[in-house]
């Protein structure tokens, strides 16, 4: 999950270009320096996470913000200024590749089973703390006599009009899934996206897209101020709107499971103490805290029998999260995000 | 009093010092870590023939030229007469109308910016006020447009643009104008046969630092541009932060860079002091 | 009336509360020099600017070759001008700065050549025309705005101090050069400087203006010699001014001394009597009585050169300024000396206080 503030990301860039000339900060002690996506997430993460964390072992618990940008120059320039890595798959797997990380602990977990994680969702260096979803939202407002239930229908501009938006590849990656689906692509065909193809699909609704978002904070507020009608957005950002009385509402149809993993670096100053907090994040319990409170799906199996119907069912991820969508294949994008992205950026500006 | 030249170099030394360990020792490191990460330099030619020869980074450049030139000339039309009334001015209207400039820069560009976008969106204020004096029939789309990028640059640029025009305005002798005028010069005549020459170099480099902020911007076209307005500083930056591919990054900033520095050569030969331009 | 006239009349201006002039009065004659004298805040740059056209006056009318011009703005009015600092624009070459009142009329390409031409030769520019002003010395300025003054040939030229930044030598130079230009162009000037000396070499006439009234018109040489009041006296040149009471037909001076006074003694029996250093003649030896002599003793002599001017102490301490020719045999006074001073009695005025 990239969801940063995006516009300090100039700023934080100059900072992590400037960084390997800077003296390094004095170690404090026992403390796990975690990069996260910031805001709401670390809140709910200190009180059921950290703070519990830093209680049993005393190692306190230090959320930073960094982009994927800043972490990759921080890995290069050889100065790796925090221990533990929050982030989308995506990133997680372009630093394993450039083997930047460490092997995950997992023979000396002492509070999660790593046979609760499903095996999907960890490898030897990264593992998955939880899953958000891309659902198709809607203004309930805009279509009374109902709304579009799958992206065949979003693409339908003529039964259901109205400005709308995608995400940007600027967003983590370009919605070209949802294009293939409503071009009648099945759902587990997807992969290998036929690029050429989506963006062709794309051309069609082209016209109804007032904007292609590349914030969750942009696509959260195109929607609650009725820029757009209907458009893709993070399940979490559309729930805060919706729990908050916006006219709101989204299909579980079709909908994109994305994967938020942890990385340690290889050459971090607290090696240990991240493989501790990973161990400890993990837990059933904890999970199962804050999927709820931030409305993403628990990575641990054991995590949904400690959450009520409500909960399990708008759980990204969950039983019925997996049989109306689909994973976002990270290992294709990591491998052809490059090439995408230039099509992409010159079908954008076209 | 002329300052002698070890004197000026020893009171320039602090921002030297701070420039080249904040901005050229980082930007030469970036450079050259992303380009040599490419290998021989036939493998750094190749790569940069693809990525200054494929159509995205083109197509971005003639947009972002295009964004820069309108955005200035906007900018010039509503600043210079703004630079002429402050120029003017005396005493508390001097005052109001400097800060009236100046004091929106108190607060962060992303918050101005995100002020624009609540006046500019399909339900915001302006459109409220159209569609309620009957002007329009349905919401103006001037948000998520080239249109917004325009008008959130332009508001961002504007006190640019006045405050060195004001500079070269304040510098004209007013008896000049009234000389003109006791010849015979009628009130447009004094203005483009005397006041408007006399400030022809402020207007020169007002245009050139405009423009040359203009081509480097971010924020304000990120936010407020749609799909197609994306200018070369968002394609540097999806190149980092997206694809994380230094190199192309690298190339397509040797190639802003290279466009700044030679408009602001330009820039400096206009703005040097005592050398106003005939 | 004809082409050249200037009138004001009974013009006043305020700024505030402050009257800044005060019911002016002026007839000016085709082809006259005319010159506003006066020290600064006097409100002769002011009264300029309302001929000129950038001041419009609270009261009274201004008259410009007959015409009601008191509501024309500047260039309505085909006046000529010089200014203070003499306003040569910048970004203009010398041709180009002089051609400046023929352009903004628009007038034809051939004709501006020509008179710039002439303008230059008469100021003897020939040759800086393509020279800008930071590359003209002062004095050159000062030709190049005079040339543009006189380009268009207009009827009444203004000049605001406009030697005021050259240094003696040059000054007198341009101050001749000036007169005669205007008189070969048959033009009307009306000329604003504060020094005395400027006023009384170039004009016809002078206006003294003191307190934005002015205080006495007239020819150089009347205004020098029969002022009507102690400032004008003392303004222009130098002056005695002894303390005197009205005593019938005669003034009793310092010491109580009967003198004779000029045509312009003046009502009140208390006043300042009025004689010019160069008027007063000075002999060797005390008082003889005879009619118009004060007797007094010698404090300072200083030699000027062509002059020798003594500081004369009178009767009741009283100080008396006297100015000799320092001519072929002419006797010298030391100080300690007693000496008689006498005038011719139309040489001197008794002044009000």
């Amino acid at each position: 999950m990239t969801d940063l503030i995006r516009l300090n990301r100039r700023l934080l860039l100059g900072t992590a270009l400037a960084a390997p000339f800077v003296a390094r900060p004095a170690l404090a002690a026992g403390e796990v320096i975690v990069r996260t996506p910031g805001g709401t997430y670390d809140d709910v993460m200190r009180k059921y996470v950290y703070e519990p964390f830093t209680r049993e072992t005393g190692i306190t618990v230090r959320p930073v913000a960094a982009t994927s940008a800043k972490l990759l120059a921080m890995f290069r320039a050889g100065n790796v200024e925090l221990d533990l890595i929050d982030t989308g798959a995506g990133q997680l797997l372009t630093l394993d590749r450039m083997g930047a990380l460490a092997p995950i602990a997992y023979d000396k977990w002492r509070w999660t089973k790593p046979e609760d994680i499903s095996p999907e969702l960890k490898s030897a260096n990264r593992v998955s703390n939880f899953v958000y979803c891309t659902v198709l939202g809607y203004s309930k407002e805009a279509f009374p006599n109902g709304a579009p239930d799958s992206w065949a229908q979003f693409w339908d501009a003529g039964k259901f009009p109205g400005p709308r938006m995608l995400g940007d590849m600027a967003s983590g990656s370009a919605h070209l899934e949802f294009a293939l689906l409503a071009d009648g692509v099945p759902k587990d065909k997807l992969y290998p996206l036929d690029v050429e193809r989506a963006l062709r699909v794309m051309d069609r609704i082209r016209p109804q897209i007032r904007r292609f978002w590349d914030t969750g904070a942009l696509s959260a507020q195109m929607l609650s101020d009725k820029e757009v009608v209907a458009g893709s957005i993070w399940n979490g950002r559309l729930q805060v709107l919706i729990d908050r009385g916006a006219p709101l509402a989204y299909t579980w149809n079709e909908h994109m499971i994305q994967v938020q993993a942890m990385g340690i670096f290889k050459d971090a100053r607290n090696v240990a103490g991240a493989q501790l907090l990973a161990d400890y994040m993990l837990q059933a319990e904890v999970q199962a805290k804050y999927a709820r409170d931030l409305i993403y799906g628990p990575t641990n199996t054991k995590s949904f029998p400690l959450m009520t119907e409500e909960e399990r069912a708008r759980a990204p991820g969950g039983p019925r999260s997996t049989q109306t969508g689909f994973y976002q294949n990270n290992e294709w994008w990591e491998d052809n995000r490059d090439r995408v992205n230039r099509q992409w950026s010159r079908w954008v500006q076209k | 009093m002329p300052v002698r030249i070890p004197t000026a170099w020893l009171l320039l030394a602090p921002a030297l010092l701070l420039l080249a360990g904040l901005f050229l020792f980082p930007i030469g490191w970036f450079l050259h870590a992303s380009i040599s990460e490419l290998g021989t330099w036939s493998e750094i030619l190749t790569e940069a023939e693809d990525v200054l020869l494929s159509g995205a980074i083109s197509r971005s450049l003639v947009t972002t030229g295009w964004i820069g030139v309108v955005v200035t000339l906007l900018v010039l039309v509503i600043g210079y007469p703004m630079s002429y009334a402050l120029s003017r001015a005396r005493g508390w209207v001097f005052t109001a109308i400097l800060l009236c400039i100046v004091l929106p820069y108190f607060t962060s560009t992303i918050v101005r910016t995100y002020a624009w976008m609540v006046l500019l969106g399909r339900n915001g204020l302006i459109n409220q006020i159209l569609l309620g004096l009957g002007l329009v029939g349905e919401p103006v789309n001037l948000l998520y447009n080239r249109t917004g990028v325009i008008i959130g640059m332009t508001y961002v640029l504007l006190p640019y643009m006045v405050l060195t025009l004001f500079a070269a305005m304040k510098a004209v002798d007013p008896r000049l104008m009234q000389a003109a005028e006791g010849m015979g010069a009628s009130p447009a005549q004094v203005f483009r046969k005397v006041f408007m020459p006399l400030t022809l170099h402020g207007v020169v480099a007002g245009v050139l630092i405009t423009f040359i902020l203009a081509i480097g911007f971010f924020v304000t076209p990120a936010l407020m541009g749609g799909p197609s307005d994306v200018m070369i500083a968002m394609l540097i930056e999806r190149e980092v932060e997206i694809t994380q591919n230094w190199p192309s990054a690298a190339l397509m900033t040797i190639v802003l860079l290279v466009v700044t520095l030679a408009l602001y050569a330009v820039y400096s030969r206009f703005a040097e002091p005592g050398e106003a331009v005939r | 009336m004809t082409a050249g006239s200037v009138a004001l009349e009974g013009v006043t201006k305020r700024y505030g509360s402050e009257t800044v002039v005060a019911d002016v009065s002026v007839t000016i004659a085709p082809g006259e020099f005319f010159t506003l004298l006066g020290p600064s805040g006097s409100g002769k740059t002011t009264t300029l600017s309302m001929l000129a056209g950038f001041v419009v006056p609270d009261e009274g009318r201004v008259m410009l070759s007959g015409q009601d011009m008191t509501r024309v703005p500047p260039r309505g009015r085909g006046l000529g001008m010089v200014f203070q600092n003499y306003a040569i624009f910048p970004h203009l070459n010398v041709a180009e700065n002089v051609a400046f009142p023929l352009t903004v009329k628009r007038a034809p390409k051939a004709e501006i050549a020509r008179r710039v031409a002439d303008a230059m030769a008469m100021v003897k520019l020939e040759g800086f025309e393509g020279r800008y002003a930071r590359q003209l010395s002062g004095g050159q300025q000062q030709r190049v705005a005079l040339a543009r003054a006189i380009v268009a040939h207009p009827p009444v030229v203004l000049m605001d101090e406009p030697l005021g930044a050259l240094d003696k030598n040059l000054r007198y130079h341009m101050q001749v050069e000036i007169k005669e230009i205007s008189r070969r162009l048959g033009m009307t000037v009306i000329y604003v400087t504060h020094d005395q000396e400027e006023a009384l070499t170039m004009s016809d006439r002078i206006a003294i203006m003191n307190r934005g009234r002015i205080a006495q018109m007239g020819p150089p040489r009347e205004v020098y010699e029969k002022p009507d009041s102690s400032f004008v006296a003392a303004f222009l040149g130098e002056a005695n001014l002894l303390k005197a009471r009205r005593d019938g037909n005669a003034v009793a001076g310092p010491g109580g001394t009967r003198i004779d006074a000029g045509a312009g003694a003046l009502g009140a029996s208390d006043g300042l009597l009025f004689v010019r250093p160069e008027k007063v003649s000075i002999a060797a030896g005390g008082a003889d009585g005879a009619p118009n002599t004060l007797p007094g003793q010698v404090r300072h002599a200083s030699f000027l050169g062509n002059i020798v001017r003594y500081q004369v102490e009178v009767a009741e301490g009283a100080t008396v300024l006297c100015d000799t020719a320092n001519g072929a045999g002419a006797a010298l006074h030391a100080p300690g000396d007693p000496v008689r001073l006498s005038w011719r009695a139309e040489d001197s005025r008794l002044l009000a206080a």
